[in-house]
C-alpha cells in the first residue's frame, strides 16, 4: 500500500495556475469571442466543476491508498439514479417542493454507504502480502467486480433508459450581456468550495496529516502510530461524497441520468487526473476543469464525435512528454531495499 | 455443431489468443487495461487491408499483428516509465485514445464501421488459438518466461542479478500487442464487420479479468480464465444482468480468497504429469 | 590498482537527507581474501552493500572492482563485472522455485538470445540444470528442487540465497548476514562451504554479527560504526579494540556473539 508520488495539497503556485488560466481564457473569451464563446467557456467551467470533482476522488484513492478505485464512477452513477428512483416512485413527496433535494440528499448517502461496502470488501483483505508487481491490481479487480454489481443491480431495478431528473427553478443571472443559469454558477461554486475544503483539511487537520503520513509510506504510518484501520474508511466516505456530489450536480444541471451516466464521466475524470498530473490535488482540479473546456469547445466547433479523439490524443500526448502532467511531481519507478 | 455453439467457440477461440495478448506483459508484472486498443489495431487493420487494398488473409492477418506489435513496441516506452497503479492509467488512455480515433476518423468509416469482405472459418480460428496457447506454452517454460516472472515477483532484486528489466518488459509488451492484434484480426475475419464502439473499455476490463482471475503464474491461467467466463454463464443458465452481478460478485470473491488467481505454479507443479509419474514409480518401489 | 585487488573503496560516501550514513569509507580487498564487515545495528554495514551493489548512487568516492570502475555502473552490468550478494531479509523470488530461484543467478552466464529462448522447464536434465542441482548439493540442500520457496525453514533459504549469489561465478561475493537464523551445526556446514568455494574462486565480504562463524571463516575484519571504519584488521583484533568495545557496550569486552554477554 505504498504510493510513488504523494498526495500533496499543492504548492501556493498550483491555485494560482489554475486561476490565471481561467481568468485568462474568461478575458479572452470576453474580448474575442463574443458572447457565444464565453457562454461556453462558463458551460466548460461548469461540466468542469463536475470531472474536477469525480477526478480528485480519483486521485485521493490513489494517492493514499495506491487503489485506482473504478467504482467512483459508478456512485456517481448511483446518487443520480436513486434520486430519480426516489422521485419517481414518490417517496420524497414529504418535502414537498424541496422533494429534488431530499432525493439527491439520499442518493449521496446511498453513494457513501456503496463506498463503505467496497471498502469492507476490498481493502479488509489485504492483509495478506501477495508480494509482486500485481499486487497493487487487487484491489483494481475488485473494485471492477463491484462496478458489475452495482451498474446491473441498478439496471435491473430501475430500467436501462435515460429519465428526466426535474428541478423546479431556473432562476437565470445576468451579467452584462451574459446569462448564466443559476445552477451553473451555484454548482460551480459549489464544487470548488468542497474541494478548496478538502484541500485545507488535508494540510491542517489530524486526519489530513494522517492521509498524507500513509500516502508517503504506508509502513513508516504504522510506526508513527497512525491508525489505518479508523483513517482507511475516511478515504472511502470522501470518495462516495464527491462522486456523489458529482452526481448530484451533474443531475441538477443538466436535467437528466442514466444508468450508463457514470462510464462516460469516469473516463474524462481520468483524462483529467493525468493531464492536470497524477498525485496532485490541485492538478486534478485544473485537468478537471481544462477538459470540461476543451469538450465543449471540441464540440462547439468538431461537433460530438470529436471529443473522445480530441481529449485522449492530447492525454497520450502528455502521457509521453510530460507523464506526470501540468502539476504532478516525476513519477518515478523507486524501488525498495 | 449447431450455429449456435460454432459461434461460442469462435469467440471463445478469439477471447482466448486476447487474453494471452493480456497475460505475457502481465506475467512480467504489467498489467494492460487498454487491451482493446491492440485488439482494435488488429481488427481494422486486417479490414482496412481486406476491403481497400483488397489484400487475401494470409496477409492481412500477419500484417495486422505486425502493425499491432510494432505500435505495442513504440507505445511501450512512455507507459514502462512509470509503475503501478500510474502505469495501468497510461494503458487505459492508450485504449481510448485509439477507440476515440478510430470513432472519429472516417479514414476507417468513423461511427459506421467498416465491412470485410473476407471471412475466415472456424477451424482455421481454433488452429490459431491452439498455436497461440502452444507457444505460451513454450514461451513461459524458456529462461525468458522464469526472466520475467522474476521481474513479476522482485523487480529490483532480478536487476541486480543481471536481469534487463526494461528490455523484457518491452519484449512482453510487443509481444502481447501482437497477439491481441491477432485476435482482432481474426475477430474481423470473423465477424466481417468491425465498428470502433466494440473496442471499449469495458473490453478491455473483461479481458484483464479473464486473465488475472485465471493467474499469471502459470500459463493455465488465460486458459482457465477464458473458459470460467465463457462457460459459467452456459452452466448458470442465468441470463441478463443477474449474470454480470454473479460475475461481479465472484470476483470480488476471488480477490478476496485467492487473489493470485486460480492457477498458481504451485498448483501447476503439484497437478503436473511428471508429478504424477514420480508418485506412481515412487508407490511402485515401495511395493 | 591490479586483478590482485578485489575491491578498492576510497572516499564513499552517502547521505540520507540530513544523515550521513556511509562516511569517507575506504579499504581494499586483496583478491582471495576473506573479511567481516562487523558494526552495531544501524551502522552503514547493508548500505554500504547497496552502494557497492549500485541499488543506491554514492554521493560521492570510487568504487573499484577488480580493476574496473563501477560507481557509476547501472546495477545490472556490475553482477556482469564479477559481484554477487545475498540479502540481509531474505530476497527469493517468492513464486518461482528453488531451482528456478537459484537458476536465475546464473543469468550472466548464460549468453545468446538462442539459450534464453530454450524451454529449459521442459527438458528433464539440461547443462545449466544440472550445474545447479550439483551446486545446492554441494551447500548441503537436499529439498525438492521444484518446492515453493516459502515453505522452506528460515536457514535453508538463507543457503539457497547464498547458492544463487554462486551461480553468477563472481569476483567478489558479498554476503549479508549469511548464518543468521542458522543453527550450531547448519553453520558449521556454511563455514565448511564458504571456505570450500573461497579456495581459488571468489573474494568474499560477509556482514555478519555471529563472532564465533567469522573468527571461523574471515581472517581480516572492518568495524563500522555511525558510519564511519574504526576498526581494520586482524579479526582475533577485534575483541580487544577500546574503540570497538566502546561501540558496541560500552566498557566490556566485546563476546563471541559480538552482543551484550550474559549478565
Amino acid at each position: 500500500m505504498n504510493s510513488d508520488a504523494a498526495v500533496r495539497p499543492g504548492t501556493i503556485s498550483a491555485p494560482s495556475v489554475v486561476g490565471a488560466v481561467i481568468v485568462i481564457l474568461a478575458l479572452g473569451g470576453a474580448f474575442y469571442g463574443g458572447e457565444s464563446i464565453v457562454r461556453q467557456l462558463v458551460s466548460g467551467l461548469t461540466l468542469g466543476a463536475i470531472y474536477m470533482t469525480v477526478a480528485v476522488a480519483f486521485t485521493l484513492t490513489i494517492g493514499v491508498l495506491n487503489f485506482l478505485n473504478f467504482t467512483i464512477p459508478t456512485l456517481f452513477m448511483l446518487t443520480g439514479m436513486i434520486a430519480w428512483g426516489l422521485m419517481a416512485k414518490g417517496y420524497v413527496r414529504f418535502a414537498g417542493g424541496w422533494a429534488w433535494l431530499a432525493a439527491l440528499a439520499a442518493g449521496v448517502a446511498v453513494a457513501v454507504v456503496a463506498s463503505l461496502i467496497v471498502e469492507r470488501f476490498t481493502f479488509r483483505y489485504l492483509k495478506m502480502r501477495h508480494g509482486d508487481a500485481t499486487e497493487h491490481a487487487i484491489p483494481l479487480v475488485s473494485s471492477l467486480g463491484f462496478l458489475l454489481i452495482f451498474e446491473h443491480l441498478v439496471l435491473l431495478s430501475l430500467g436501462s433508459e435515460s429519465e428526466r431528473f426535474a428541478v423546479p427553478f431556473n432562476a437565470d443571472i445576468h451579467v452584462g450581456y451574459l446569462v448564466i443559469g443559476a445552477a451553473q454558477v451555484a454548482s460551480s461554486v459549489l464544487a470548488v468550495a468542497v474541494v478548496a475544503a478538502l484541500s485545507f483539511v488535508l494540510r491542517k487537520s489530524r486526519i489530513g496529516r494522517a492521509l498524507r503520513t500513509i500516502a508517503e509510506n504506508a509502513d513508516t504510518a504504522l510506526l508513527l502510530g497512525v491508525e489505518t484501520n479508523k483513517v482507511v474508511p475516511v478515504v472511502f466516505v470522501l470518495t462516495g461524497l464527491l462522486a456523489g456530489l458529482a452526481g448530484a450536480l451533474f443531475t441538477v444541471n443538466y436535467g437528466h441520468v442514466s444508468p450508463f451516466m457514470g462510464d462516460e464521466v469516469g473516463t474524462k475524470a481520468v483524462a483529467a487526473m493525468v493531464i492536470g498530473g497524477l498525485g496532485s490535488i490541485w492538478g486534478s482540479i485544473a485537468g478537471g476543469l481544462i477538459v470540461g473546456v476543451i469538450e465543449t469547445f471540441s464540440v462547439y466547433f468538431f461537433g460530438g464525435d470529436s471529443v473522445q479523439m480530441v481529449v485522449w490524443t492530447i492525454l497520450l500526448a502528455i502521457l509521453i512528454v510530460r507523464p506526470q502532467g501540468l502539476l504532478g511531481a516525476a513519477v518515478s519507478a523507486r524501488s525498495r531495499l | 455443431m449447431s450455429g449456435y455453439a460454432s459461434g461460442i467457440l469462435a469467440i471463445f477461440c478469439i477471447n482466448l489468443i486476447f487474453a494471452y495478448g493480456i497475460f505475457v506483459p502481465a506475467a512480467a508484472g504489467q498489467i494492460n487495461l487498454g487491451g482493446a486498443g491492440f485488439q482494435a489495431i488488429g481488427a481494422y487493420g486486417a479490414a482496412w487491408l481486406s476491403s481497400v487494398a483488397m489484400q487475401p488473409m494470409w496477409i492481412t492477418i500477419p500484417a495486422a499483428m505486425l502493425i499491432a506489435g510494432l505500435v505495442g513496441f513504440l507505445i511501450s516506452f512512455p507507459v514502462l516509465r512509470m509503475r503501478g497503479v500510474y502505469m495501468v492509467l497510461a494503458t487505459f488512455a492508450f485504449g481510448e485514445a485509439v477507440a476515440g480515433f478510430l470513432l472519429w476518423t472516417q479514414f476507417f468509416g468513423g461511427a459506421i464501421g467498416m465491412v470485410v469482405p473476407a471471412h475466415i472459418e472456424l477451424p482455421a480460428i481454433c488452429g490459431s488459438a491452439a498455436a497461440v496457447t502452444l507457444f505460451a506454452f513454450y514461451l513461459m517454460a524458456t529462461r525468458f518466461g522464469m526472466i520475467a516472472r522474476s521481474i513479476n515477483d522482485d523487480e529490483a532484486v532480478a536487476t541486480l542479478m543481471g536481469v534487463n528489466a526494461r528490455a523484457t518488459q518491452v519484449a512482453a509488451f510487443t509481444i502481447g500487442g501482437a497477439l491481441a492484434g491477432l485476435s482482432g484480426a481474426l475477430y474481423a475475419h470473423n465477424f466481417s464487420f468491425v465498428e470502433a464502439q466494440y473496442f471499449n473499455s469495458f473490453l478491455s476490463i473483461y479481458i484483464l479479468l479473464f486473465v488475472l482471475i485465471g493467474g499469471v503464474q502459470t500459463a493455465w491461467g488465460p486458459l482457465v480464465g477464458t473458459l470460467f467466463f465463457t462457460l459459467l454463464p452456459e452452466v448458470l443458465r442465468i441470463g441478463g444482468s443477474w449474470r454480470y452481478v454473479v460475475f461481479g460478485a465472484a470476483i470480488v470473491l476471488m480477490m478476496a480468497v485467492r487473489p493470485q488467481g486460480i492457477v498458481t505454479r504451485l498448483m501447476a507443479d503439484r497437478l503436473s504429469l511428471r508429478r504424477l509419474l514420480a508418485k506412481r514409480r515412487q508407490a511402485g518401489a515401495g511395493a | 590498482m591490479s586483478e590482485k585487488t578485489a575491491l578498492a573503496l576510497k572516499g564513499v560516501t552517502k547521505h540520507f537527507g540530513g544523515i550521513t550514513v556511509v562516511d569517507r569509507v575506504s579499504f581494499d580487498i586483496p583478491a582471495g581474501a576473506r573479511t567481516a564487515l562487523i558494526g552495531p545495528n544501524g551502522a552503514g554495514k547493508t548500505t554500504l552493500f547497496n552502494l557497492i551493489s549500485g541499488v543506491y548512487p554514492v554521493d560521492s568516492g570510487s568504487i573499484v572492482l577488480a580493476g574496473a570502475s563501477i560507481e557509476n555502473v547501472p546495477p545490472r552490468l556490475r553482477v556482469r563485472a564479477g559481484l554477487a550478494r545475498s540479502f540481509q531479509n531474505i530476497r527469493l523470488m517468492p513464486h518461482l522455485s528453488v531451482i528456478e530461484n537459484v537458476m536465475l543467478g546464473q543469468h550472466v552466464q548464460v549468453s545468446g538470445l538462442a539459450s534464453r529462448l530454450t524451454p529449459i522447464a521442459w527438458q528433464r536434465r539440461s547443462k545449466w540444470k544440472e550445474i545447479a542441482l550439483s551446486k545446492l548439493r554441494d551447500a548441503g540442500i537436499d529439498v525438492d528442487p521444484d518446492a515453493d520457496v516459502s515453505t522452506l525453514s528460515y536457514g535453508l533459504r538463507k543457503r539457497i540465497e547464498v547458492v544463487r549469489a554462486l551461480m553468477s561465478r563472481p569476483r567478489l561475493l558479498m554476503l549479508d548476514e549469511p548464518a543468521a537464523g542458522l543453527n550450531s551445526r547448519e553453520t558449521a556446514d556454511l563455514t565448511a562451504f564458504l571456505m570450500s568455494i573461497a579456495q581459488g574462486g571468489p573474494t568474499l565480504l560477509v556482514v555478519e554479527h555471529d563472532m564465533s562463524f567469522v573468527h571461523e571463516l574471515c581472517e581480516r575484519t572492518i568495524v563500522l560504526n555511525f558510519g564511519r571504519i574504526i576498526y581494520d584488521g586482524p579479526t582475533r583484533g577485534v575483541g580487544d579494540d577500546d574503540e570497538v568495545r566502546a561501540a558496541y557496550l560500552g566498557r566490556r569486552r566485546v563476546g563471541m556473539t559480538g552482543a551484550s554477554p550474559a549478565a
